[in-house]
């Protein structure tokens, strides 16, 4: 018989006939497990609330349907990831562990994308050609269980990726098959069509401008600072200054002074700067951009240690080879990382843009709030959240790149 | 305090370079004053002094790298003379405390740097980095693909003077070089810095607050206090007559025992008697003061035997712990004799083979002198 020693403890013990403990059943979850029961209760919850939402045209009021009202097939399928990771938690051997674990989480991705493609067909049955449909909050639940599911992997392997490749492989086929055609975002950038790429060029455009601004003003900046204890003085509260001031409120406050400019300045009127435009947005974005700039070059170039700069001295290096030898490529990797948190700062807030006139995704998101319709505001959203990934992805390897093969894989102070 | 303009010089050489008078100031402090020295050419100057004497000061003055703000350096070699700062750096290799080997450069490239600065042709820079690798006993193959983070300590230093020997300056100039490393690798540098010195025989400043570091490697000892000089001489002649008290309490109430650190083993190795065989049949004739040591078939020993009256003790030897290097300090050597009991240290040459021993009796006659 098992007992329990005290209140507080999650052990039953089994003791033999002397009152020595035989066995020990052990009731304590390991963290792998927590996170287990997480997922499997944001799967839970998923069942009960709206999977998708159907619309007899645009403007029609949403229809929604439940992950029940699916077909069996269908619901048998979406309970096979749940089931996978609940046999995950239990799993003792290390590959039962990663076998079930990596097909929950390939499988959780796959069926909601068939089940999607499915639904597709039937809502134009029942609704006629005009009708869309859209995921709705079941769904997002889903899905997120498995993300979750996938950060819950020590490792990202091979077999993970290849999961996922087969996975964007058959959406791809299904979807040329034309069964996602009635999907809302789908629809929506049809009618936007060549506009989308536009934008998305315009946003690029706009991030890329206003980070070189902000580079080309903001490391000589930090040069000065780290130079001279009086320029520091002043950059720096400048710089806290401008930090506090709300991003939409510095977009408002750039109307007033730059139309004024426009009207005296009838040139720069033909070069494009007015009141309201992309001009008042490149300053401001600039101007947000120079904080984590200036702020990880000082860092940078401070933190190289005196020793290295008086061996260098005392070897004979003049100032210039001192600054090209020795504390440009010691300084690089922290000044590339400011680079990159301004980037992806940049390209989130570009999307502000579109509130003075500007161009950029932010046209599909604030268009999307004024027409009601979420499935534009999502194909917005989803476009911008590629193009930080992406962005990132690729400055990541540049960094790496550029970075000496002694300091890669170093941790660098945050400014 | 009066300030001695006139320190004995070492009459076996010429200087190298002379300072007059130099002083720095620091603000208000003064780290400086009056200081007068000339640096005797192809000879090691120790400066010694408790922190804040000025030492490293008047170290970075011959460099340029601190400013002095009157007296003045002169150069006896005309070539140095007309050179400007950073030339003037660059012949002379400069090897510091913390290394400052730079972090993004691998060793090879540490290395080659003021060979680099100095324009030499590639070809002769590959040459000269893989010899001075194996100068500091570092093997070019293994060690000059690596960075500083995957050196130790030990190793870190080795590389930051084969760096400063880089483009086979007349002179060095060397801020605690061993300063950061554990007592055991630092005697192991010292005896290299020796080994090397009197291969290259080149004008090198030194600076250490390590007592038996600067008795051990000075031909030249300076000991300075609050920014003046107190003595300057051979140290043997600094320990037989120190001046003033200051530099009596400096060194020490052992000063007979700071002797041993002046000369190293080899100067008073003598032959040994040795055999493969575990113990020979006969006690040799002057059994009482002699060590019979056992060597294996290369040479390397594997016990000493010495006698007490007939009784033969046997001492097993574990090579580098038991034994001593050519370079190392009598010190080292009365340090082993009394940990094993016998009457001599046993000297061990390249690739541990025993090459000759110290006595004790020898030792004993040295520091009497």
């Amino acid at each position: 018989m098992y007992r329990s020693i005290s209140s507080d403890t999650c052990f039953l013990e089994k003791l033999g006939p002397n009152g020595v403990i035989v066995d020990r059943a052990d009731f304590r979850l390991n963290f792998q497990q927590k996170l287990a029961s997480v997922v499997l209760l944001l799967f839970f919850a998923s069942f009960f609330f709206p999977f998708y939402l159907a619309r007899e045209n645009r403007i029609s009021e949403d229809i929604q349907s439940g992950l029940l009202s699916l077909s069996p097939l269908c619901i048998l399928f979406l309970m096979l990831p749940p089931l996978l990771i609940a046999l995950h938690a239990f799993a003792r051997k290390g590959w039962m562990k990663e076998v079930t674990i990596t097909l929950s989480g390939v499988l959780g991705l796959f069926f909601p994308m068939m089940v999607l493609a499915i639904v597709g067909s039937d809502v134009s049955d029942a609704f006629g050609s005009l009708a869309r449909y859209s995921p709705a909050s079941g769904m997002y639940l889903y899905l997120t269980a498995v993300i979750i599911i996938f950060l819950m992997k020590p490792k990202f392997r091979l077999y993970d990726l290849s999961g996922m490749i087969l996975v964007a492989l058959a959406v791809m086929f299904v979807a040329s098959k034309g069964s996602y055609d009635r999907l809302g975002i789908v629809l929506e950038g049809r009618n936007f069509g060549s506009r989308v790429t536009r934008e998305v060029l315009a946003h690029i455009r706009l991030t890329f401008i206003s980070l070189g601004i902000s580079i080309v003003i903001g490391i000589p900046l930090a040069l000065a600072s780290f130079q001279g204890k009086r320029a520091k003085k002043i950059v720096f509260p400048f710089l806290n200054l401008l930090q506090t001031i709300p991003s939409i409120a510095l977009f408002g406050l750039l109307i007033t002074p730059l139309s004024l400019l426009s009207r005296t300045f009838p040139f720069l009127r033909e070069m494009g700067i007015k009141g309201i435009g992309n001009a008042p947005a490149i300053i401001a974005l600039s101007t947000y951009a120079l904080y984590p700039i200036i702020r990880y070059s000082f860092t940078a170039f401070s933190s190289i240690e005196e020793s290295v700069i008086q061996a260098a001295k005392g070897m004979g290096m003049n100032p210039f080879q001192i600054w090209r030898m020795v504390r440009f490529p010691l300084a690089a990797p922290g000044v590339l990382h400011g680079i990159r948190v301004a980037l992806i700062q940049t390209i989130g807030n570009a999307t502000l843009a579109k509130l003075i006139g500007g161009d950029g995704l932010g046209v599909l998101v604030f268009e999307g709030l004024g027409q009601a319709s979420v499935d534009m505001v999502l194909l917005g959203m989803l476009l911008i959240i590629a193009l930080t990934i992406a962005s990132d992805r690729i400055f990541q390897i540049f960094i790496y790149l550029v970075t000496p093969p002694a300091l890669r894989g170093k941790a660098v102070g945050n400014g | 305090m009066q300030s001695h303009h006139n320190h004995p010089v070492l009459t076996d050489t010429h200087s190298f370079l002379t300072v007059k008078n130099i002083a720095v100031n620091y603000g208000e402090i003064a780290a400086l004053q009056d200081v007068t020295l000339s640096i005797p050419a192809n000879r090691v100057t120790v400066l010694i002094g408790p922190s804040g004497c000025g030492k490293s000061t008047t170290l970075r003055c011959l460099n340029g790298l601190v400013k002095i703000d009157g007296g003045s350096i002169t150069y006896e070699d005309e070539g140095i003379q007309d050179l400007s700062e950073t030339d003037l750096r660059r012949s002379m290799g400069y090897a510091i405390q913390s290394v400052g080997l730079m972090p993004h450069l691998s060793v090879e490239e540490n290395v080659d740097l003021v060979p680099r600065l100095l324009g030499w042709p590639k070809a002769s820079r590959t040459e000269r980095v893989e010899k001075l690798l194996k100068l500091v006993r570092l093997e070019p193959e293994i060690y000059s693909k690596k960075y500083p983070h995957e050196l130790s300590g030990g190793e870190a230093q080795r590389i930051g003077f084969a760096r400063a020997l880089g483009a086979d300056p007349p002179m060095l100039l060397m801020d605690e070089p061993f300063g950061a490393v554990d007592p055991l690798n630092r005697e192991q540098l010292q005896d290299e810095f020796i080994r090397i010195q009197r291969q290259l025989k080149k004008t090198v400043v030194f600076v250490t607050h390590d007592l038996d570091e600067a008795i051990r490697l000075a031909d030249y000892l300076v000991i300075m206090k609050d920014g003046k000089i107190v003595q300057a001489d051979a140290p043997e002649r600094i320990l037989a007559s120190p001046r003033g008290e200051f530099v009596e309490r400096f060194l020490g109430p052992d000063r007979a025992l700071q002797r041993l650190t002046l000369f190293t083993a080899d100067r008073l190795m003598e032959k040994v008697l040795s055999g493969v065989e575990e113990k020979p049949a006969l006690a040799p004739d002057e059994s009482s003061n002699r060590t019979y040591w056992q060597v294996d078939a290369e040479g390397k020993p594997i016990a000493g035997y010495a006698w007490v009256g007939d009784k033969a003790i046997r001492r097993l030897i574990v090579n580098g712990t038991h034994t001593v290097q050519q370079y190392s300090s009598l010190k080292e050597c009365v340090s082993k004799i009394l940990n094993l009991g016998l009457p001599s240290a046993a000297v061990v040459c390249e690739e541990g083979r025993l090459c000759g021993e110290v006595r004790f009796e020898t030792i004993q006659q040295i520091s009497q002198g």
